[in-house]
Order: C-alpha cells, then sequence, then structure tokens
C-alpha cells in the first residue's frame, strides 16, 4: 500500500521528489543507452509496466482478509536493472493514482522512493550476490522478491516517521511503531509474493524457458539443468 | 479481485470536453491547497465542492466515487491513530508508558493533528479524484508532450497503457476460467492458481510486446509516436468558474488560518 495523497506535509513531499529526481535522470539515461542499443527493447519495457500494473491492480490471497497487493517489482528489478525499474515504476505509480486512486500525486515523489528505488535495489542487491553462487535460481527469486517488498514497506515507515516523529523518542519510536502497523500485514504479504513470484519463475522455465536466456537474468546451464529436473 | 478503471469512467464523463489544462490547474491546484492550508476546515471545503463538481457536473455515479474511498482511507485512519498516538502534547487525557523511550499518550494536540492529517487527506483524495476522473490519460499524454517530457519516455507510457487493457482483458479470462474450476477453493490452491496466472500474464505481455515490436516496424516507427493534439478551446465560463474556485479556497486558507478542532 502506498502512502496516499494529502498524508505528508509538503516540505517531505519535496523532500522526496528531491531524493527520487536524480535517480529517475540516471534510470531516464540507462533507458536512452539500452534503446539505442536494441530497439526492440522499448515494447518490451512497456509491457514489464504493464505487467506491473496488472500484478499490483490484483488482490493477492491474504492471510489476515486485509487489502494486499503484490508490488511487482521485484521481478523487474531482475530482468532490466533497479535504476530502469524506477523509471517504469514512476509511471506505474502515475497510473496507479489515476486509473486506481492508490497512492497520490504529492506524495509521488515519496512512493518512488519507496517502491520505485529502494526497493528493486534491495531485491537486486540481493539477486546479483546470489546469481553465481550454487544457491537454488526458486530461492534467490524469492529471496530478491520478498525482499524488494519488505524494503519498499520498511522505507515507507520511514517516510511516515520522519514526517511525524514521537514526541518521546523521537524518530525511531514512531518508526518502531508505524513498522508494527505494517508488520501485521506486509511480513506475510512478502513472504506470499515471494512464493507467487518463484511460482511463476517456474512456471515461466516451463513454457518460454528463452525469455529468461534473452533477458540474461540466468545463464543458460543453469536454466537447462532447472529444466532438466522438471 | 479486479478493480474498476476509472479511465473507463473518465473517457465518458461529462466534464470530458473541458479543456485539460484547466481541470489539471483546478486538481493540482486544490492539492497544493490542501497541503499548503495549516487548518482542517479548507481540505474539507475543497472536499465538498469537487465532491460536489465530480458527482453533479462531471456526473460520476455516487457508489462508485465512495468505493474509491474505501480502501485509502482505511489505511489512513490506521495511520492516523499512530500519529495521534505519538505526537504528544501538553493537555494529556490518556498515557500509557509501556517501555522506557517508549510513550503513547492521547492529547488535545495529538487529536488536532490527527483529524488536521486525516482531513487534508480527504481534500487531497478528492482532488486527485477529481483529475482521475474528469481527464483521460490520452488527454494527458497530450500535455506532456506539449511541456516537452522526453518522446523515449511518454512512448513508454503510451506502451504501458496501451498493454494494461489488453492484459487486463486476458487476466480476467484466466481468472473466470480458473474460479469455475475451483482454482480458488483452498489457501494453498489460490497460491499455486494465482501464480499461475501471474506467469501466464507474464508470456501473454511478452508475446503482445513481440507482436507490437512487429506492428512498429511494419509502419516505419523511427522512435516517436504520433498523437492527434485535440485540445479542447479554453471558454470563458469554466475559466471563471475554476478560478472562481481556487480564489475563493484561497480566501478560506487565509482565513481559517491555524483554526483546530478541540
Amino acid at each position: 500500500m502506498h502512502i496516499m495523497e494529502g498524508f505528508l506535509p509538503w516540505q517531505w513531499c519535496l523532500v522526496w521528489w528531491i531524493i527520487a529526481l536524480p535517480c529517475l535522470i540516471y534510470g531516464f539515461y540507462q533507458l536512452k543507452k539500452v534503446l539505442a542499443a536494441d530497439r526492440e527493447a522499448l515494447p518490451l519495457l512497456g509491457v514489464t509496466g504493464g505487467f506491473i500494473f496488472i500484478l499490483s491492480s490484483l488482490k493477492l490471497p491474504s492471510v489476515t482478509g486485509s487489502c494486499s497487493h503484490p508490488t511487482g517489482t521485484g521481478l523487474s528489478a531482475i530482468s532490466f536493472g533497479p535504476w530502469i525499474t524506477s523509471v517504469i515504476c514512476a509511471i506505474v505509480l502515475l497510473f496507479q493514482s489515476l486509473f486506481l486512486a492508490h497512492g497520490g500525486l504529492s506524495v509521488l515523489g515519496a512512493n518512488i522512493v519507496s517502491m520505485g528505488i529502494v526497493g528493486p535495489l534491495a531485491g537486486y542487491t540481493v539477486y546479483r550476490l546470489l546469481r553465481d553462487t550454487s544457491v537454488n535460481m526458486y530461492l534467490t527469486v524469492f529471496l530478491a522478491t520478498a525482499l524488494a517488498d519488505m524494503f519498499t514497506y520498511v522505507t515507507t515507515s520511514l517516510e511516515l516517521a520522519l514526517a511525524y516523529p514521537a514526541e518521546t523518542g523521537g524518530i525511531i519510536s514512531s518508526f518502531v511503531l508505524f513498522m508494527g502497523i505494517f508488520a501485521i500485514t506486509q511480513i506475510p504479504l512478502a513472504i506470499v509474493e515471494g512464493v507467487v513470484l518463484a511460482l511463476v519463475f517456474k512456471y515461466i522455465i516451463t513454457l518460454k524457458p528463452d525469455i529468461l536466456i534473452r533477458l540474461r537474468i540466468f545463464s543458460e546451464e543453469k536454466i537447462n539443468a532447472a529444466r532438466s529436473d522438471l | 479481485m479486479f478493480e474498476e478503471l476509472l479511465e473507463d469512467i473518465a473517457q465518458k464523463n461529462a466534464l470530458r470536453e473541458v479543456n485539460t489544462y484547466l481541470k489539471l490547474t483546478a486538481g493540482l491546484g486544490a492539492i497544493i491547497l490542501c497541503l499548503l492550508s495549516s487548518s482542517f476546515i479548507p481540505p474539507l471545503c475543497i472536499a465538498v465542492i469537487l465532491t460536489g463538481s465530480i458527482l453533479f457536473l462531471a456526473r460520476v455515479d455516487a457508489r462508485t466515487y465512495a468505493e474509491l474511498f474505501i480502501l485509502p482511507l482505511s489505511f489512513a485512519v490506521m495511520s492516523v491513530a499512530g500519529i495521534i498516538l505519538i505526537y504528544g502534547g501538553e493537555e494529556i487525557f490518556w498515557y500509557w508508558d509501556p517501555a522506557p523511550g517508549f510513550t503513547l499518550s492521547i492529547t488535545r494536540e495529538s487529536i488536532n493533528q490527527g483529524v488536521y492529517v486525516f482531513c487534508r487527506v480527504i481534500g487531497g483524495m478528492s482532488a486527485m479524484c477529481f483529475i482521475a476522473l474528469t481527464t483521460p490519460m490520452t488527454d494527458i499524454f497530450v500535455v506532456f508532450r506539449q511541456c516537452r517530457v522526453p518522446d523515449a519516455v511518454i512512448d513508454l507510457m503510451m506502451i504501458i497503457y496501451r498493454t494494461i487493457f489488453i492484459l487486463l482483458d486476458q487476466v480476467i479470462q484466466i481468472y473466470r476460467a480458473q474460479v469455475m474450476r475451483l482454482g480458488y477453493s483452498t489457501y494453498r490452491e489460490s497460491i499455486y492458481s494465482f501464480a499461475t496466472l501471474c506467469g501466464a500474464a507474464f508470456i501473454a505481455s511478452w508475446d503482445a510486446g513481440d507482436d507490437l515490436v512487429r506492428a512498429m516496424d511494419a509502419r516505419c516507427y523511427a522512435g516517436k509516436f504520433a498523437i492527434l493534439g485535440e485540445n479542447r478551446p479554453i471558454e470563458r465560463f469554466p475559466c471563471l468558474v475554476v478560478a472562481a474556485f481556487l480564489s475563493l479556497s484561497t480566501l478560506v486558507v487565509i482565513a481559517a488560518g491555524t483554526i483546530t478542532i478541540i
């Protein structure tokens, strides 16, 4: 769940926009580089954005019965790297606020930082660390997406805590409180999303492994080995 | 399972023919005024006026509009409750000290702050819904191009926009087929079905992307989509209404000052 319109004071809206913009500009330059090298990348990036949007507009089967949406950014971070993901995510977040009334316009910067920058960066780091080790491929995908999710919510809590620090204990105790509020719904959600995306990955390996080979997510040997296990 | 896309409503709302810049000025202006206000009254006034114009001028179904607020407001209630408990203040109504360095209390100041944030969310949400429900994305693309947003970004947005509708149809079909075959009967089953659904969506979107490359090549795509830039002329009456709304709201923001609820 994103921070909604009007929740952050204007000073903090501005701060998060200022943090988000350099990352978006860097992402845009990477995007241009990719497009210059391979013209066919544009539609692929576009459909990835559509995929993230659809994924986040679906309601995940949730334990607590509350409103939970997968973020879907983990998969994109693995496929295209965190910076391009941040640009796609910014567009998806804009569409979410205008198509579904999730999130908001003034808080878009804050939501880009949590869902488009910190989450994908965390997921991508995990993926890069584990990619060339002997760790199981599905476990890598699970950890990358679940952690991307977790970090998104940790950042959201931090954004809320910074804007509304507690009188006693300051930012730290309000951070703990907001984390507590989110943890109830978000920890199970992150685990479920990790499991779902690992299963999605298995499904893609069974049906269309050439996608993964073309994106160079894992080496060909690893994917072929996984296929022969099925 | 699926939420209705506001875009469908925006494409046929009664304010569709009003100039895009006017609608965006009204919506964004209202958001900024809500944020600048330091009392809970101006956001509520803005919410009432904009809700009125959404329901009566744009003729959006009241039930659909109300449902938009359920999810964000439930989240807002939780977070506002958090703010009320930690904000602190002088005049204490209730107090609990569960651990050193961590105190929960309800005070006059914290209630004021909580109500203020909650009203700001309502005001901001109604302003955002005003833009979402009256201005279709296709009109906003034209504005982006006129504002010199880079072509690559606009093209990416348009492809994402198009893909969303293609994918959504497929996902709904697959979902219905799964429900008919008892795909969501147990929790375990539903996780598995959901994963299959997402996987199928990913592969479908990949194929859609491949088709798009071929279709674009066949039509000599060279790095820029053409958009029909038909923007409606600015008429005097709507212009006056927006100006009156914004100046009235500014007056309320100034007049309300820092009035608090208790």
